[in-house]
């Protein structure tokens, strides 16, 4: 304020000169008449005093105008530290308030420029653990067991997979040191080797090395196939490996059944061709001295001929079934007119042999939801087997029951025939296993029962069964699923 | 000179009988079985000259029943051919430890059999000479 500047001036101005007029008098007064002096005494004395004591006055309101704003701004300080002062009174305190402005200011530039920081930086920090956890929900997540260790064998992180694996706590045993955790006395034999193949990989350098790894867990044996990698840091340094640990057992397990089927299959196929072509030679070198025997020969050439077509095509249709190849048509079929179209065809077989047939159809619905051709199939292999291991004069029943509740229908075929031990009654259904026993009482590829199995339970969800008594005969059947359970489910 | 003896061991009825014919018609007089169990009892019984037997065969295998004959006093001379229809079901090491003197693999031929059986029978004669 402007004002409060001048009247500091008027008012010094005054007292100075009112002192100064005082001092004047005075000595104008101490040579004057009586007269004068008592005009003087009257009116100058009290005018100068006066005025002085304006003067003062002045000076005394103007300290308190000062001081008062200088309190103002204190009190501003102390009220609001974030906010500016606003600026009041004379120069001296508009600088001062300029210059607490300016620093204050300063101080809020920085300010603001920290906070920033702060933010950007608590951002990546949440990027940074968000990583975090996606990496380990990702390891976490996949089904192979995963481990890594740094380079002083200690475990950095490990997935449950691996955690049920070698018997401890994924999540809890970071910073131990892996020989621990994979110790011998919790799981069986090849554990120390695993360790040991993390630690050669660790100091091989090497990129990748792999190993198939035997675990015995709970008296299993696993195979699992094992691939260590290498992490690298700065330079060619080696920070850490990482183990993943794909279980391959079930796949070994299914190699060896191929590798089996194989050579069975080749063996199978083999021996009609032997007979073939030792009778071929025979006949071309001329061993066959007369017409019987050659007739004979031929005989044999050709039922083994056969054979090996009959074998050489249920191989191929066991096969395409289990692979899936052939296209499965369900639609409702009727069990009873199934069995009766195959019961026309068979009865001439079976009455060479004089064999009865007994068919017994059910009193209710019997649909099921079938591939009929697959369906035909299943029933003409167990007629057949029936009416080949029923010796002459014996009898087979093929009867169908419905199990409403169960949602079922269920297909018996029980004969009089030899039967099966019971030692091998669990085989039957197995690829070329034919019963030692039975194998004079008729020919057979072994393929048959598989088939019936491999269309009831692979391509259609039903059961097979079997029970039987050597020497006094067999039954043999399968459960199908009735049409309407099917017709719910899909 | 005594007719020389040979049995034959196979499940087949059929190769049984198509290596008698051959056999016979040869000279030979055979025997024959379908299981190793009755082979080696045969073998025990007639003390053939040479045994002919399949590799695969219900029971006793074809190697188990090599292995028995030689663990037998009786039977342990007797050389042995071997048929089979896989192609390595010998180990080279197995055949030499059970003295298996010649393997033929299915489908074999009858004329090569007797072949072999002649080869085998005349080598035997002429150690036994020196």
């Amino acid at each position: 304020m402007k004002s409060v500047r001048n009247l500091y001036v008027i008012a010094t101005s005054v007292v100075a000169g009112s002192l100064f007029a005082e001092g004047l008098a005075r000595w104008y007064y101490s040579g004057a008449e009586g007269g004068l002096r008592f005009a003087g005494y009257v009116f100058v004395w009290p005018v100068c005093y006066f005025a002085a004591a304006v003067g003062v006055i002045l000076l005394g309101w103007y300290w308190l105008r000062l001081t008062g704003r200088i309190t103002s701004i204190i009190r501003e300080l102390k009220a609001d530290k974030t906010s500016r002062i606003k600026s009041g009174g004379n120069k001296i305190v508009n600088e001062l308030s300029e210059a607490i402005n300016d620093r204050f200011d300063d101080n809020s530039g920085y300010i603001a420029e920290l906070e920033k920081q702060i933010k950007d930086l608590q951002i990546q920090i949440r990027l940074s653990q968000g990583q975090k956890r996606n990496a380990e929900a990702i390891v976490y997540s996949i089904r192979d067991a995963v481990i890594v260790i740094d380079e002083f064998d200690k475990l950095l992180m490990a997935n449950e997979a691996a955690g049920k694996l070698f018997n401890f706590d994924y999540k809890s045993s970071q910073y131990k040191p892996i020989g621990e955790l994979v110790s011998s006395e919790k799981t069986k034999a090849g554990e120390n080797g695993f360790v040991d193949f993390l630690c050669q990989s660790r100091q091989s350098k090497a990129r990748h090395t792999r190993r198939e790894i035997v675990f015995s867990n709970e008296g299993r044996s696993r195979i699992f196939d094992c691939i260590v990698s290498c992490v690298y840091g700065e330079g060619e340094r080696v920070c850490g490996v990482v183990a993943v640990l794909h279980d391959i057992t079930r796949e070994k397990e299914i190699s060896q059944m191929k590798n089996d089927f194989v050579n069975h299959v080749s063996h199978e196929l083999k021996t009609p061709l032997a007979s073939i072509s030792a009778y071929s030679e025979m006949l071309v070198d001329g061993e066959a001295d007369d017409e019987q025997t050659r007739k004979e020969f031929y005989s044999v050439i050709q039922s083994q001929a056969k054979r090996l077509n009959r074998l050489i095509e249920d191989i191929l249709n066991t096969s395409r079934i289990e692979s899936g190849l052939i296209k499965v048509e369900k639609g409702p079929v009727s069990l009873t007119i199934l069995i009766e179209e195959q019961l026309q065809m068979i009865r001439s077989y079976a009455e060479e042999k004089n064999i009865e047939i007994i068919g017994q159809k059910p009193i209710v619905f019997d649909q099921v939801y079938a591939d009929k051709d697959m369906i035909s199939q299943v029933i003409v292999n167990l007629l057949s087997n029936a009416v080949k291991y029923t010796p002459c004069g014996g009898s087979i029943k093929i009867e169908t029951e419905v199990d409403e509740i169960a949602g079922l229908a269920r297909v018996s075929v029980t004969d009089t025939g030899v039967g099966i031990p019971e030692d091998e009654v669990e085989h039957v259904f197995d690829k070329f296993y034919r019963v030692g026993a039975n194998k004079k009482q008729a020919e057979g590829t072994g393929l048959g029962l598989n088939l019936v199995k491999q269309i009831v339970e692979k391509a259609h969800n039903g059961r097979v069964f079997v029970t039987s008594e050597a020497g006094v005969g067999s039954t043999f059947g399968f459960e199908l699923p009735l049409a309407t359970a099917e017709a719910v489910k899909t | 000179m005594a007719e020389r003896k040979v049995l034959v061991a196979d499940d087949e009825i059929h190769i049984v009988h198509v290596v008698t014919i051959k056999l016979r018609n040869n000279g030979y007089e055979v025997i024959s079985a379908e299981n190793g169990a009755d082979a080696f009892a045969l073998a025990c019984e007639e003390k053939p000259d040479i045994i002919v037997t399949d590799f695969q065969m219900p029971g006793m295998t074809g190697v188990e029943l090599v292995r028995k004959l030689r663990q037998n006093e009786t039977t342990k001379d007797i050389p042995v051919i071997m048929l089979t229809a896989r192609g390595f079901a010998v180990e080279d090491k197995e055949k030499e430890e059970l003295e298996i003197s010649e393997l033929l693999s299915k489908p074999f031929s009858p004329k090569e059999l007797l072949r072999s059986i002649e080869d085998i029978l005349y080598q035997r004669a002429v150690m036994r000479n020196k």
